[in-house]
């Protein structure tokens, strides 16, 4: 059985892998008559193994990926579950990012064509364009409002 | 916003191009910010040796946000951390001991 999993167990990357290590502070033991002994020239300290145990669907991973680009629904009218993806789109498909991103990508379009036309200057500006979009769409999730409450005796 | 609407803001009439160029774009939000998150499940096995420890990573991964080990005793998955450097492993003939 795993316990405390977020304190046993570790990863780490390995290009398109990732390798699972489980932390452990027991050694090899072994049963004499009733007693459970430690094997004499078993390490015993804090040590990282690999994993001794089958966990059905016990590794999860949580990531972005491109998942549902094109869509037939306008994203800004449908909520997300309800969007169908657009499996062979045409002009009319949707993307499916809001008005500021999609204003963004906009921009990363005309800097690749300014790319290709060898304006290195322009190219620049409309990436600084596309990331300033960016930026504005995501502090609009993160914006923090503060109300003072007024005292109703106060005179001014 | 429409594709149609894409080609006419940036004056270019290749759909193919700009499609590519979407995708393109996309994934580079994906890169930096997090519009959509995916979840995908792993079965852990017993490992016995060599890289059995090893499990592929999503195919269609852009930015590993987490990774977490389901605790059975409560049914939770929990997030798990990053080792910052690889273990000295020196031979490994029995790992799960």
């Amino acid at each position: 059985m795993s316990v405390d999993t977020h304190r046993t167990f570790f990863f780490e990357l390995k290009g398109k892998k990732v390798a699972i290590w489980k932390l452990v502070d027991s050694a090899s033991t072994d049963t004499v008559g009733s007693y459970r002994v430690r094997l004499p020239d078993s390490y015993y300290k804090n040590q990282l193994i690999y994993p001794d145990e089958a966990i059905t669907n016990g590794l999860r991973f949580e990531y972005t990926a491109l998942d549902k680009v094109f869509v037939e629904e306008d994203p800004q009218s449908t909520v997300d579950s309800s969007l169908t993806e657009a499996t062979s789109p045409s002009e009319e498909s949707h993307v499916n990012l809001n008005r500021m991103r999609s204003l963004a990508v906009v921009d990363y379009i005309k800097a690749q064509i300014n790319e290709n036309k060898g304006d290195f200057q322009m190219k620049e500006y409309y990436m600084r364009e596309f990331y300033k979009k960016l930026g504005d769409s995501e502090s609009n999730m993160r914006n923090i409002s503060i109300n003072f409450p007024v005292s109703p005796f106060s005179v001014k | 916003m429409t594709i149609q609407e894409i080609m006419e803001r940036t004056g270019l009439k290749d759909y193919t191009l700009v499609k590519a160029y979407i995708n393109d774009a996309v994934h580079l939000i994906q890169s930096t910010s997090a519009d959509s998150i995916k979840t995908s499940y792993s079965n852990i096995t017993v490992a016995s040796g060599g890289d059995d420890h090893e499990y592929d990573l999503p195919a269609d991964l852009i930015s590993l946000k987490s990774l977490s080990v389901k605790d059975t005793q409560d049914s939770k998955y929990k997030k798990i951390r990053r080792l910052t450097s690889s273990p000295t492993v020196a031979e490994d003939t029995s790992p799960s001991t």
